[in-house]
Parts: structure tokens; sequence; C-alpha cells
């Protein structure tokens, strides 16, 4: 069984890695509070170099493998363009990208980003969706706006899946870089004549965070497994990810905050930026709560595929 | 995992069903005759090729794959492991004596355990020495051409059934506490050796005490090199980190819960149904990170924090989701042997689960060692 992605995925990765740190890493969401054009105009470049648009994720298995990696990337840098929900564009809409939505007030985080977009709900209603503007500045909304969406039609079943896994890998990518953050700090700050990682009640924080995080890898993995093999239940295993993807941010940016102290909320530092533009990818389009509710609902009686429920 | 596992695994679930009693919830009890299942199980099968089917051919096995191992290890455990005491000596006690034993010991032991005929016992606590082993006291003093062992075991599952203990002692005092320590094998028949069982929440034979007053061992009896003990003993624990599938238990009585439930099912509070859900998505999560370390391991690669991770997660989702069939079950679940829910195996998993975090190395020195492979210098 192969838990990890291919190594030419995973090369697609650090390339996609390695282009965002040189259009701009850690500044680009720093920018783009003051400008979003300005770090568009800097990310969406290196991304069309790097082949990004020419991936087919519904159509090609490595692509899919590739599209996650690259998702990964972004995350890791908190690169403010809306990558995962492009790369789950519908193959049959003339769209530019894909966002779930759920509830009377449907609202992604693509404001400001001049693309066609579409939207899918969970039971499958797919809509054209426009984004209005956002309801304050990018600081406290995170670039999430209203959306009015027009009916399509209800063919938006099989385009669910990869619209709920992909933002995920996004927020593994957001969970490595916290992770890695707060591993460096506690390695370096010294409190008491001794660095913070000697103490065993910060090394545990630490462990219970990359446990989840881990977790969320595995989950990751199988849930892209389930769409590439076409599983009738790969929506279920894409909510179970993100109900699990949820809790693990939680923790994880809890422990985050919590080890780096009074100076991990400051502008100064990465994980400040990285906590607050996290937020989308935790509520939208549900929370931890209503994730956990729809992915009960599905599984009824049957529970979760598993090895013994074949 | 491909066909060959998923009929493998069709085969377990005939035997189990053909010779293992619908109420049966293991070999520790205080009924006889479920330690006479677990025998009668584990020779049938031996016969099967499926007890050492991960080993060698020239030890007895049929050089299946880790992944038809791990399948093995499911089943098993899913219905309360009806190999009894055996797994150990099929996990790790006889892959040790494979790498480190002597052919004289090879000879000696693994037949008996791939033909499922005996019981080992693993003594390396003491009631000074439990998560910090390495400064466990008992003592093996030369005398003539041996040793005298004299000191205390605790903990020691199975140690009255078990003919054979794989028994950490201190033969020497070095720099470290980890210098100085051997293993011997053995005989539980040995002069000298005294079991005295523990009454505990698991049940009877879980745990005992050991004493060791003058037993006599030679060379002969000696696994490895003389005061080489720690580098082994950190090897079984490592095979002993994913040696026990208890995801596979807790997805199996979470599957079974709503149809055991039937129409009371819909009437159960949508946070316990949603409690449900998350823990089915915890099972999925611990076996793939078991994954993740068996196909490492199967490619004789070792990541001790990855085996650290899916311990934490496993055993955390041992206890979380025996909370949560208990209060599926409700009084049904407390009901007695006949009429308690799943016949009694939600209580029995609650019950045994308590145990998790602590047995094989406590949930706090599998944190230890995740954060030291997380925070060594890069």
């Amino acid at each position: 069984m192969n838990v990890e992605l291919s190594a030419e995925a995973l090369e697609f990765g650090r390339q996609g890695s390695r282009a965002i740190e040189a259009a701009g890493g850690d500044t680009l969401i720093q920018d783009s509070e003051r400008s979003r054009a300005s770090s568009d105009s800097r990310i969406a470049p290196v991304l069309a170099d790097l082949g990004a648009w020419e991936l087919d994720p519904r159509g090609d298995a490595d692509d899919l493998e590739a599209a996650a990696a690259l998702c990964r990337s972004v995350g890791y840098w908190a690169a403010p363009y809306p990558v995962a929900e492009r790369l789950a564009r519908p193959a049959d809409l003339d769209v530019d990208g894909l966002v779930v939505v759920a509830g009377p007030a449907p609202a992604a985080a693509i404001s400001g980003i001049d693309l066609r977009w579409a939207a899918v709900t969970l039971d499958g209603a797919r809509a054209t969706a426009l984004a209005r503007a956002p309801l304050g500045p990018p600081r406290t909304t995170a670039f999430v706006a209203p959306l009015d969406l027009v009916h399509l039609d209800h063919d938006g079943a099989g385009d669910l899946a990869l619209a709920l896994v992909l933002p995920c890998w996004t927020l593994l990518g957001m969970l490595d870089r916290a992770i890695d953050l707060t591993r460096n700090y506690v390695r370096e700050r010294q409190q008491f004549g001794q660095p913070l990682a000697a103490f065993q009640s910060v090394q545990f924080q630490l462990t219970d965070a990359v446990v989840e995080r881990d977790g969320v890898e595995m989950l990751a993995k199988y849930a892209l497994w389930s769409i590439q093999a076409g599983l009738p239940e790969a929506a279920d295993d894409a909510l179970a990810l993100r109900m699990a993807a949820i809790e693990a941010a939680e923790v994880t940016f809890r422990v985050a905050h919590q080890l780096h102290g009074a100076i991990g909320f400051c502008d100064e530092m990465v994980v400040s930026w990285l906590s607050r533009y996290s937020q989308p990818l935790r509520r939208l389009p549900l929370g931890l709560s209503a994730t956990r509710d729809a992915l009960t609902s599905r599984l009824g009686r049957q529970g979760l595929t598993g090895v013994f429920r074949g | 995992m491909g066909k060959a596992v998923a009929e493998l695994r069709s085969e377990l679930r005939r035997l189990v069903a053909e010779h293992v009693p619908p109420d049966f919830l293991g070999a520790f009890t205080d009924d006889p005759a479920d330690l006479e299942t677990a025998q009668r199980f584990c020779r049938l099968l031996a016969e099967h090729g499926l007890l050492c089917l991960a080993w060698p051919e020239e030890f007895g096995g049929r050089g299946a794959s880790a992944w038809e191992q791990t399948a093995v290890r499911e089943e098993m455990w899913a219905h309360h492991e009806p190999r009894g005491a055996q797994y150990m000596g099929v996990n790790w006690v006889g892959p040790t004596i494979m790498r480190h034993g002597s052919p004289e010991q090879q000879r000696k032991h693994l037949p008996p355990i791939a033909a499922g005929e005996v019981i080992w016992c693993q003594g390396f606590s003491e009631p000074d020495s439990g998560s910090d082993l390495a400064s466990l006291r008992t003592a093996a003093q030369p005398d003539g051409d041996g040793w005298l062992v004299n000191g205390q075991k605790i903990w020691t599952s199975y140690a009255l059934m078990a003919q054979w203990c794989f028994l950490l002692a201190r033969t020497s005092r070095g720099e470290k506490k980890q210098q100085g320590l051997t293993i011997f094998l053995v005989p539980m028949s040995a002069p000298g050796i005294e079991v005295r069982p523990i009454r505990c929440l698991m049940g009877p034979h879980h745990l005992n005490e050991v004493f060791f007053t003058d037993v006599r061992v030679t060379e002969a009896d000696v696994l490895g090199e003389v005061g080489q003990g720690w580098s082994v003993v950190q090897e079984v624990l490592s095979f002993e980190r994913v040696g026990i599938a208890r995801y596979a238990r807790c997805e199996r009585l979470l599957l079974a819960a709503p149809a055991v439930l039937g129409d009371e099912w819909e009437t159960l509070p949508a946070e316990l149904r949603g409690r449900w859900a998350r823990m089915l998505t915890h099972c999925r999560r611990a076996r793939l990170l078991a994954y993740r370390v068996i196909a490492l391991q199967s490619e004789g690669q070792v990541r001790p924090g990855d085996a650290a991770a899916y311990r934490i997660a496993v055993t955390r989702l041992d206890q979380e989701s025996a909370e949560v069939l208990m209060e599926i079950a409700g009084l049904a679940s407390l009901a007695g042997a006949d009429g308690a829910w799943l016949r009694g195996e939600v209580e029995d998993h609650w019950r045994y689960s308590q145990a998790s975090t602590v047995a094989s190395g406590s949930i706090e020195m599998q944190r230890i060692l995740l954060s030291r492979a997380l925070l060594k210098a890069s």
C-alpha cells in the first residue's frame, strides 16, 4: 500500500515551492493586504510558467497527485491565490475554477480575482458564482466575499470530492509551515537558561500537533486515491479528510501560537499571517461541527469504507 | 492491498467463524476453555501455514509479504486475538531469535513457536523501572560457568501460562545504565522462579509479578552478546509498536454498532452519531499511519518518530472509541456476559483500552521519542 505521493508529484511540489519563494515567498500575503492585484501579478505568472493550469487532475492520476503537491506548497507560503479552487474546475463547464458552497450565505475567498467561477453544493447543485465586494478589509475578511449564485444544474456530484480535497492539501501545507516555524522557534528561544525545546511540556505540545498533521497527510492521500479510483464514496472520504483537517488546524495553530508566545501575534512573524489566512480554509464551506454533521448524515448506518466494510 | 491479502482475510475469517466460539473475548479469562480455544487455534493456524506466514521458509514460515502479515494482525486483533499470548512469539520473540540467536537457539526455539506450541512472556519491567527500563536492577551474578539471577519483574503478561521468559537482566555496570544489560532465554520451569498473579481491570493473566531467586542460567541461554542487551531491546520495542493493530477492533465494533442497535440508532443524539463518524475517520487515520511505518519497514527503513506518531494516534483512538461505544451501547454494555451488548465485546474493549496508553511503552515515552526525532539538529 502506497501512502506517499509519487516522486514526480513531490518534485512538482518542490518546484512550485521554489517558484513561489522566488516570486516573493512570505511577502506575498503581506503585500496582498495592500494590493491583491499586485500580489496576483507576481504569483499567477510563475504558476503559469510552472504549467499549473495545464494539469488535468480530473482526467489524469499523475496530474491529480501533482496538483495536490502544488496545493500543499501554496499553503506552505500562504500564497494568496486560489490555486486549489482553480485546479478543481469542472471539466464540462466553461469556467476557471470551482468553489464548494453551503448554507444561506454562500461565500468564498476569491474576492478581487478576475476569473469566471462556478460553485457546487454538497448535494451537487451547480451555479455560476460572482464575488461581491468583501464586507471588510483583507485583514479581517481574508479575502472572503459573499457570492451571487445563478443556478446551472444538479450535475455536480462528481465535481464535489476534488473541490473539497484540494483545499485540504493547501491547509496541510499551512500546517507543515506552522510546525516548521514553531519547531525552529522553540529551538532558538531561550528561557531559564535553556531553549524552550528542552521543556517537556513544550515538546509534548509539538508532538500533538505533528500527530494531527501526519494523520491529515495520510487521509489526504487516501482521499486522492479514492478520487483516482473513481470510488462512489469519494465525497465521503473527502468530508472525512476535511473534518480531520479542520481539527488538526485547530490543534496545530493553537500550539503554534502558544509556543511562540506574544511575539507570534506580531506582524513581523510569519505564523501570525499564516494563522489569520488559514481561516477561510477552516470555516468554508462549513466549519468543524457542520462538516461532521454532513459526514455523519452521508455515512448513515454504513460507516466509512475500511477493513471491515469493504 | 491486493488479491492475495483479500483472499487471506477471507480464509482467516472463515477459520475464526468455524473454530472460535462467537462469545470468545480472548484467551485470558477465568474460563480455562478460552485458553484451550486459543491453543487449538494456534495449532490450526500453524497447520494452515498461517501462524508465522511472514517468517522465512527456513524457519517454518511462508515468506509472505509484510502486508499479508499486517492482514493477519488486523484480523486476529479485531476478533479478540484468538492466538492468545502466542502473538508475541510470532511478532517479535521469533524474529529477534532469528536475528540474534545462535543456530542452536534457533533450532530449539523457532520450531515450537512456528508450530503454535509455546507461550513466551517478557521479563522487562520492574517495580522501580517502568518507562525508565534501563534502570532495572534484576541482576545476574557470575557463578561458576554461568550466572545466578535474583530480582523481581512486574506487569509480566501471561507469566503464569508461559513456558519461556525473554528476560532482561543486569550482568555488569557500565558508565551508562544502558550498558551491562543481557538478554537470557529462561525456561519458566527453572527452579527459583515464582509467579504471583495480580488481579486487575483487564482480567486474569494480564499482569503478574515474577520473582527470581538464585535462578541458574548459562552461556547457552544468552541471546546475542553479554552486556549488549539494550540494543536488542530497542529493536524488540520497534517490532512491538506496530505489532498490535488496535484500530482493527475499534473499526469492527464501531461498524457493527448501527446493526446491533437497529431502529434505536436513529434515536441516538446526533452529536453521538457524529462522534461515531469521527471515530471511524480516526480508525482510518491510525491504520494509514501504521501502513506508513510498515511500508518503510518492508524496505528496511526505520523512522522512530513515525512509529511513535502511530502509537500515539492508535492508543488514543482505542480509548476514545471505547468511550463512544460504551455511550452508544448504554446500560446494555453492562448487562453481564450473556445479555451484554455485542456479547460483552464493548465492555471488554473499554476495560482493555484503559491500558493502551500505558502498555508497551507509555504515550509519554512515545511523545519523547517523537519529539527527539522532531527536535534533533537538522
